[in-house]
């Protein structure tokens, strides 16, 4: 009697999802262990080539440039699938964002390695995800009524290497907007592309929380003091548990999010405070996930030899990426109040 | 090396609602407008376990909203359980008085579907989806609390039926109610196999030897009960399921008792009041007001979630522990953020609905397992014990 409700699990091509898994699982167990000394930060171009070959570097861009066009649900499997493995490719910035913002613009993409910018109207950027490292940095500055878009070589774009919590590269970029000729696109476009890297930010972060449960579930497991296993200690199952729960509020908030966003095209009016919930409930799940894997990890989790870090660090670097955690609260907060009392509950069952 | 933690366990796939949800939602929402504008109820925070009104409950019945999952046969309406899941959500989400029905048609109904007898079905399932009978459940004791197999509550074998003596504790409208189950063990503790020799036992609480007293609540409410059973005799034709197997049926519904929207929604009526007392300029604004709308939408999508998933007869006991934990902490925080941000004295109204909220809140992390035994379940569930 009733029609069948819309799953996300199923949602998604499971051979393209068995792919992801099994190419980016073999690039984790084939890495080695983390060189101790060193800071491995830089774009593994060697995985790169395997997710080019496969089809799923440029995942959801369109075939004239190169891509595979698949829908955001298999982009997200990516997206969480690259974070849980700490894997060094820029899948967010160059698919989902730049060769997106491209294709807005009606310009070409060759097969280089983008990242992407939103410039001030003096031509500058901060904390630009893997500037530096790339092929090319597709650019949005303020100009007229909307923004202008280009495509330009990493050479000619000037970039300060800036303060990064984790295994990847961030910079300051400058151009000058006088001196490079965009291509138009309408302050619509932009929005749209914001509340896109939030969404992906939100995925990133939830692949790299059910990884550190699963990390801290083997150490707790493994570890034994006092002769027993730690996860013997009820003590230390609570810090696991609240990693699980809030985990899982973030996972539900974030799919529930994406559901909206592919279920109506990024058309529904709804979306940006699905966005702002699910970056809500992922900033403050980070808060709890952090605090308590590293407390059951204890010292060794705290080293650059043990691989916590890979995905604590950027976990804490993503949540305050287009647009700090505060500022999501904020918006929640003004819609919440704006709705009032007799219009709440419709706002968050929409 | 440990066994991957599905995060399917942790939280199913989230889902939409379907066109039929929507439709139904929308339905029961302008339903409840109207009530609420004729002076019907107030809305009320926690108001499904301690705002009883028979009138209100067969007025839901009329409309098809009790029941729902029972099969048509029985005089129920062959709904869906999501669908169930879409009513519930809307009723408490206004704080509507649904204490009376609120046990019968969450558990008592789907544990007698599956365990209960062609009579029992027959005799019971048409009066609880019209509304017109209502129960409590009789499980913890005054020495048993969270260690349920420890129960006390004896049942002795007669002719023709059982003898059952014990005091069962907590009974939510027991005063009110026509009848409750009763947990009760029929065979010797065995400290090995703590789980065997338990039964369930329908109980008419206006039967001979029933004596019901008030427990007071701090506020001075009366919703719960003592419930002494003196020797009561329970005929063979009310036992429910198998002599020895009360342990099966006592957890078996604990994923629908512990996943549905009164484990986030008790309060909520106190979160939409604050959201106008802000508005008002009657309450401090801060961003953890729409921290907990985020909240909300994510044990929104949760709790629906894991309907889904019983809807679909997967397991999802860890999933429905984890809605609870979360969902019940959330709901005291509400209560808290309210008290918190509000000036007294300034709208009497809702002073009463923060205070009756904050005097509730111990009991949302307790009720129903409690968040300490959840954790536990969770812990269980990650391969931790």
């Amino acid at each position: 009697m009733s029609d069948t409700t819309i799953n996300l699990t199923t949602a998604a091509d499971a051979d393209i999802s068995e792919l992801i898994h099994s190419v980016l699982t073999d690039a984790r167990e084939s890495a080695g262990p983390a060189d101790p000394t060193g800071a491995p930060t830089d774009l593994d171009r060697g995985l790169w080539a395997t997710l080019t070959e496969t089809g799923l570097a440029a995942l959801t861009a369109a075939e004239d440039q190169g891509g595979s066009e698949a829908s955001w649900l298999e982009a997200a499997v990516l997206v969480s699938a690259t974070a849980a493995t700490a894997a060094r490719v820029p899948v967010v910035e160059h698919d989902l964002l730049a060769l997106w913002l491209l294709a807005q613009a009606g310009l070409p993409a060759d097969d280089g390695i983008r990242t992407v910018a939103v410039l001030d109207a003096e031509g500058r950027a901060d904390n630009v995800a893997w500037a530096g490292q790339t092929d090319r940095i597709v650019l949005a500055w303020p100009s007229g009524d909307g923004y202008a878009v280009a495509d330009l070589p990493t050479a000619e774009v000037a970039i300060a290497p800036t303060a990064s919590l984790g295994n990847r590269p961030t910079a300051r970029i400058n151009v000058d907007p006088a001196a490079i000729t965009g291509t138009p696109v309408g302050a619509e476009v932009i929005a749209a592309f914001e509340q896109r890297a939030a969404l992906a930010r939100a995925l990133q972060i939830c692949g790299a929380l059910e990884q550190i449960l699963q990390v801290t579930i083997t150490h707790v497991t493994e570890r034994v003091q006092f002769g027993r296993p730690l996860a013997k200690f009820q003590a230390v199952q609570n810090l696991v548990t609240d990693i699980a729960t809030e985990a899982a509020l973030a996972r539900s908030a974030t799919d529930a999010a994406l559901l909206a966003a592919v279920n109506s095209d990024w058309e529904s009016a709804d979306l940006h405070f699905a966005i702002a919930a699910a970056r809500s409930c992922c900033g403050h799940a980070a808060t709890v996930v952090v605090r308590n894997a590293h407390q059951a990890l204890g010292a060794i989790g705290t080293t650059k030899e043990h691989q916590l870090h890979e995905f604590t660090q950027p976990v804490l670097m993503w949540r305050s990426e287009y647009g700090t955690t505060a500022e999501f609260d904020e918006h929640l907060t003004t819609c919440a109040i704006g709705a009032g009392g007799s219009g709440i509950w419709d706002l968050l069952t929409r | 090396m440990p066994t991957t933690v599905s995060a399917a366990t942790i939280s199913p796939s989230v889902i939409t609602d379907t066109p039929q949800m929507a439709t139904l939602r929308a339905e029961v929402r302008d339903f409840l407008t109207e009530e609420i504008a004729a002076g019907a109820f107030r809305p009320t925070p926690d108001s499904w376990l301690s705002r009883w009104d028979e009138d209100f409950s067969r007025k839901l019945a009329a409309r098809g909203w009790l029941g729902m999952t029972i099969p048509t046969e029985y005089g129920g309406h062959g709904r869906t359980f999501l669908e169930r899941f879409v009513v519930t959500e809307e009723l408490l989400a206004v704080g509507a008085p649904v204490a009376a029905h609120w046990i019968a048609d969450r558990q008592i109904a789907p544990s007698l579907l599956r365990f209960g007898t062609e009579e029992q079905k027959q005799a019971f399932l048409p009066r609880i989806a019209a509304g017109d009978m209502y129960w409590g459940i009789g499980m913890s004791e005054p020495d048993s609390g969270s260690d349920l197999a420890s129960v006390r509550t004896r049942g002795v074998p007669v002719e023709g039926g059982w003898r059952v003596t014990g005091t069962k504790v907590w009974t939510s409208g027991a005063h009110e109610a026509d009848a409750f189950f009763a947990l009760a063990r029929t065979a010797p503790l065995d400290p090995q196999h703590r789980h065997q020799g338990l039964s369930q036992f329908i109980v008419d609480l206006h039967s001979e030897g029933v004596e019901i007293r008030p427990i007071v609540s701090m506020n001075g409410e009366h919703h719960f009960n003592e419930v002494h059973l003196n020797e009561v005799f329970i005929p063979d034709n009310r036992v429910l399921g198998e002599i020895g197997s009360g342990w099966t049926g006592v957890t078996s519904e604990l994923a629908y008792e512990r996943s549905g929207p009164e484990r986030y929604l008790s309060t909520f009526p106190v979160y939409a009041g604050l959201l106008d007392q802000a508005r008002a300029e009657r309450a401090s604004v801060d961003s953890r007001l729409g921290a907990t709308a985020g909240r909300l939408f994510g044990l929104h999508q949760m709790s629906r979630a894991v309907a889904g998933a019983l809807e679909r007869h997967e397991q999802a006991d860890v999933a429905a522990s984890v809605v609870k934990v979360l969902g019940t902490l959330t709901e005291g925080d509400i209560a808290e953020d309210a008290h918190l941000a509000t000036i007294p004295g300034r709208d009497d109204e809702f002073d009463q609905l923060v205070h009756l909220a904050l005097s509730h809140r111990p009991g949302f992390t307790l009720r129903g397992g409690t968040v300490e035994v959840l954790r536990g379940v969770i812990a269980r569930g990650l391969g931790l014990r």
